[in-house]
């Protein structure tokens, strides 16, 4: 029987391996979801990826069924939301789905910037935020700190928390009862007129998109005609259902408080975007749900096949990513330098990382990417605006009257040890110093003001290295600024490579330039020819390395007839060579056009 | 033919095959190696022991045994013996000339072949040299490596430079007219200076042949070990190393006809010429190499496994490739360039039936950089010599 008041819509807010799979994963246990064994592999991390990476990268749902002290039978929908900074739009659809939000804080570590964005996130949607202490069984568990901490710098009370080890199962039942105390049950009018959020889709061979909606308002009936309101699309529903911890359970219709979902034979999620509201054809409701936005990629990168050959393959690849990934964007463009490939759009840094090792990985493609770039709006004299986000096109400095580059709001976590470290990184990446506050003794929160060119480098890496690994980064993007921006190109033997521009602001300009130089100087290998390496802006050069010409490369003894082995050494050389790139008469091998795009080192 | 005998060669060599071209049929070599070493050298990977006890004497009759068995499938002269190592000495004067004398009994010899038996300048003696003479041996390569003793000892070698002075002395007084004498460059420590002093002192000795060889650090050797540590010169010294040679073994009256190897007019090395030449080749022993009858085909690389192999009438092939025309085309651009006689593009599309164009565009290409140079028959110049391999697999695309 459906009874409103006694579902519970939640959600995990957590660090990464601060344990949230692992709490979801006795939740369903404790809610006789789902036998252990099946418990190793993680329900809601469902991507091998995601898995190996302890991210969570896609929204799920799941439905469990749980009775209460009270003696009362609850559902439980647990609503998972990704954990990184480029999927920020998808947290706060999901956290929108919920009415709570499970805070979940390793006491050992304390809080981190990211769950204080999610944090700040599910607040602002009017969730009531539960602190849950996880890890107390650590050695170096220090719950009172974290509870205390929590009260500091989210405000909200802690000192209810549970205490508890997911890992060990300790406690794990009182969170249950936790979510059925506090997390307030939804409300929602039956006979109003349907009103639906997507809060994720997924794309199925078989049965075309899975819809993943909440309902707010109205009924969600099997055979409805419903409109996506954002999108305009129309379909007629063929199916819903609930999300198992085992899989889909069909049903007949989806009530208000109730979290499914539905298919249509709907063959692209581009036409089922996230926080799109959907409603009935025959009755729609009067205004769609807040807080809508079309995801626009903010990082772009060429992404070509090693092997020319395998450019097919390749858009097929992304063709297939994209039925799953409304925010990838692609199109076809040619490099001199790396032939025929795709430009590719990112929402950020993990995102673009992500896509990149699905393709290697699940499309078992050798890909060489070109350095990342974001969208720049330049005004020429002639008073024409343009976004460029290939550098390729960023105009001659002479017709541009002005440039403009997007400066993200950046929040960095980090023990106050490296506090130093960090300062002279953000200093050294034109990061513009906003405030510092100290979160309690041992860890600082810093605030930057940074270009987003200047973090999609090596920005994570860069952190990482500063820090120990203890740094974390939680940006958005706040708006855009004028900027003395220049094209830098790199020439091989006087000969411009393309694939290798990049644009960077005028101070950073001859620093880069020469660490890019370096960089190709250590990765391509002597020649039977001096090449020089240049890096210009226009047509100044402003760095140059030489590959000294290849010397010696000779196999002086033949002893003892022993032709075969020689032959195989040449031959391996040959194939060696097949690997390389040849740029007009240099040949480069691939490694080196990852190489430039880790530069601090 | 029996059961053995098509284990060892598993195929019967075609019959004498007829003459083709104006030229004779090339005749075969036999390269015998002898895996002895008192100590080895820190850079040797080649396959050597130690030997005791009576190991010396079972291995001579397992090589004995085993070039009877193989002599009835050569049906044409042998021109070039090559008894290399290892150590020769090492396994004693007595087995050294029995062995010596049993390939000229069991194989038609030429009526001026090419004997050679490569020395150490430790085992050296006027004794065992008298009786090498004797035996039908007609030429000596002595390891000599270096003039400068420290480097002698980095090398692991046994000898100063005074006793490898002394070994050739004791060749020429032996009545030997034909000495070869080898000479490293790459080694820990050497310098410009050092090098040009041990090229000197070489071409003091007189030897009518020298090979000059860069040193290589290989896996597996002591050498590699501490290749980290170790002063060793870089690329771009050897190059200049390998130039001095060139430039003073040239002007001292060496032709430079292989890229490692000098000699007086007249005094190339048969037995080499014949690997880089894809001329017939026999090796027996362990980890010896053969090219005979459109195959290569190599010996077990360890000493105990030939010795049963041979004793008990079993397998000693360890791997065997029918060499396709194809890859015989590739052997003979890549063999062929290490000769500064080069390759004749004409010979290679009547031999092969491949087109030498694009090959010959190629090197075109690497004679406007000064790599190559062309008079009806291509070659590599010396700086070409030093980036041969770079050379020759760019060829290979094209074959």
């Amino acid at each position: 029987m459906h009874n409103i008041n006694n579902i519970r819509n939640f959600s995990i807010i957590a660090h990464i391996d601060h344990g949230k799979s692992t709490l979801a994963d006795r939740l369903i246990e404790l809610c006789g979801g789902v036998g252990k064994r099946d418990m190793e592999t993680r329900i809601l991390d469902s991507m091998d990826l995601e898995r190996e990476r302890g991210i969570t990268i896609k929204a799920r749902a799941i439905k469990l069924n749980y009775r209460a002290s009270d003696g009362e039978d609850y559902v439980l929908n647990l609503i998972d939301t990704p954990g990184h900074v480029d999927f920020n739009y998808e947290v706060s659809r999901s956290l929108a789905a919920c009415e709570g939000a499970l805070l979940v804080v390793d006491a050992a570590q304390g809080i981190e910037a990211q769950t204080l964005a999610n944090t700040y996130l599910a607040i602002d949607a009017g969730l009531e935020v539960l602190p849950v202490i996880n890890k107390i069984d650590l050695p170096s568990a220090d719950p009172e700190r974290t509870v205390h901490e929590i009260e500091d710098i989210i405000g909200i009370p802690a000192e209810d928390a549970p205490r508890i080890s997911a890992k060990n199962g300790v406690n794990v039942e009182s969170v249950l009862e936790y979510i059925v105390e506090n997390v307030p049950a939804p409300v929602g009018d039956a006979d109003a007129p349907l009103k639906a959020l997507i809060f994720d889709s997924q794309y199925d061979q078989y049965k075309g998109v899975i819809v993943y909606v909440r309902v707010l308002e109205g009924v969600l009936r099997t055979d409805d005609l419903v409109r996506m309101m954002a999108t305009g699309a129309e379909y007629e529903i063929v199916e819903v259902g609930y999300l198992r911890p085992i899989g889909m359970e069909k049903c007949e219709e989806l009530l208000p408080g109730e979290v499914g979902y539905f298919t249509a034979s709907i063959k692209n999620v581009r036409d089922t975007r996230v926080g799109d509201t959907v409603t009935q054809v025959e009755r729609p409701t009067q205004k769609a749900l807040p807080g809508y936005r079309r995801v626009q990629p903010m990082v772009f990168s060429g992404v070509y096949p090693s092997d020319g050959a395998k450019y097919p393959d390749l858009r097929e690849a992304l063709e297939k990513l994209q039925l799953n990934d409304a925010s990838l964007t692609y199109e076809a463009e040619s490099s001199v330098a790396l032939g025929y490939g795709f430009r590719c759009g990112f929402l950020g840094l993990l995102h673009m990382e992500v896509v990149q090792e699905r393709l290697e990985r699940e499309f078992n493609l050798d890909l060489i990417t070109t350095a990342p770039s974001v969208i720049y709006k330049v005004k020429y004299t002639d008073g024409r605006e343009e976004k460029i986000d290939n550098p390729l096109n960023f105009p001659d400095p002479t017709l541009i009257e002005y440039a403009e580059e997007p400066f993200v709001a950046a929040n960095i976590i980090v023990p106050s040890e490296y506090t130093g470290n960090i300062m002279d990184l953000c200093q050294g990446r034109r990061g513009i110093f906003k405030d510092m506050k100290y979160i309690d003794t041992n860890r600082v929160e810093l605030h930057y003001e940074l270009p987003l060119n200047e973090i999609i480098y090596d920005f994570f890496d860069a952190l990482k290295s500063r820090t120990r690994g203890y740094a974390s980064l939680d940006y958005e993007l706040k708006d855009y600024r004028q900027s003395d921006l220049v094209k830098l190109d790199v020439l091989l033997n006087g000969e411009e490579v393309d694939a290798l521009s990049f644009i960077v602001h005028k101070e950073n300009a001859y620093a880069r330039a020469r660490r890019i130089t370096e960089k190709l100087k250590e990765h391509i290998p002597r020649q039977m020819f001096e090449v020089p390496i240049q890096a210009a802006i226009g047509s100044k050069i402003i760095a140059r390395e030489t590959v000294r010409a290849l010397r010696k490369d000779v196999l002086a003894k033949c002893y003892g007839g022993d032709i075969t082995r020689k032959k195989k050494l040449l031959e391996k050389q040959k194939e060696g060579k097949k690997r390389m790139r040849s740029l007009g008469s240099v040949e480069v091998p691939q490694e080196a056009f990852m190489a430039v795009l880790k530069l601090d080192e | 033919m029996n059961r053995r005998d098509r284990k060892r060669i598993n195929k019967e060599p075609r019959a004498k095959r007829r003459v083709t071209d104006d030229r004779l049929e090339p005749l075969p070599g036999i390269y015998i190696h002898i895996p002895f070493c008192r100590k080895k050298c820190d850079y040797c990977d080649f396959y050597s022991v130690i030997p005791a006890s009576d190991l010396q004497q079972r291995y001579t009759e397992a090589l004995l045994t085993h070039l009877r068995e193989t002599s009835q499938f050569v049906h044409s002269p042998v021109e070039t013996v090559y008894i290399g190592g290892g150590t020769p000495a090492m396994l004693g004067e007595k087995n050294l000339v029995t062995l010596l004398k049993e390939v000229q009994r069991l194989y038609a010899i030429t009526s001026s072949p090419e004997i050679t038996v490569e020395l150490n300048p430790e085992s050296t003696s006027f004794k065992l040299l008298s009786s090498l003479k004797k035996a039908g041996c007609t030429r000596l390569s002595i390891g000599v490596q270096s003039a400068v003793d420290d480097e002698l000892k980095k090398l692991g070698r046994l000898h100063t430079f005074d006793e490898a002075k002394s070994a050739v002395e004791l060749c020429r007084k032996a009545g030997f007219d034909n000495i070869s004498v080898d000479l490293m460059y790459g080694i820990e420590g050497q310098t410009p200076e050092s090098f040009r002093y041990s090229l000197q002192e070489v071409i003091n000795l007189d030897p009518e042949h020298v090979s000059c060889y860069g040193l290589k650090v290989e896996q597996g050797t002591p050498l590699w070990d501490r290749r980290e540590t170790a002063d060793l010169p870089d690329d771009d010294a050897q190059a200049d190393f390998y130039e001095t040679a060139c430039t003073m073994l040239r002007q001292a009256g060496y032709q430079h006809y292989e890229i490692s190897n000098f000699a007086k007019p007249g005094y190339a090395s048969q037995h080499n010429l014949k690997y880089w030449r894809l001329e017939p080749y026999l090796g027996f022993g362990p980890g010896a190499h053969s090219d005979f009858a459109g195959r290569r085909y190599s010996i077990v690389s360890s000493l105990d496994a030939y010795i049963e192999g041979i004793e008990n009438d079993g397998e000693v092939i360890e791997e065997m490739e029918e060499i396709l025309p194809q890859q015989r085309a590739a052997e003979y651009v890549m063999l062929r360039l290490r000769l500064a006689e080069g390759f004749d593009p004409s010979e290679f599309l009547r031999q092969f039936m491949i087109w030498p164009d694009s090959i010959e565009d190629k090197l075109r290409e690497y004679e406007k950089s000064g790599h190559a140079k062309v008079d009806g028959r291509w070659s590599l110049t010396e700086k070409g010599f030093l980036i041969s391999n770079t050379i020759i697999s760019s060829l290979l695309e094209y074959i």
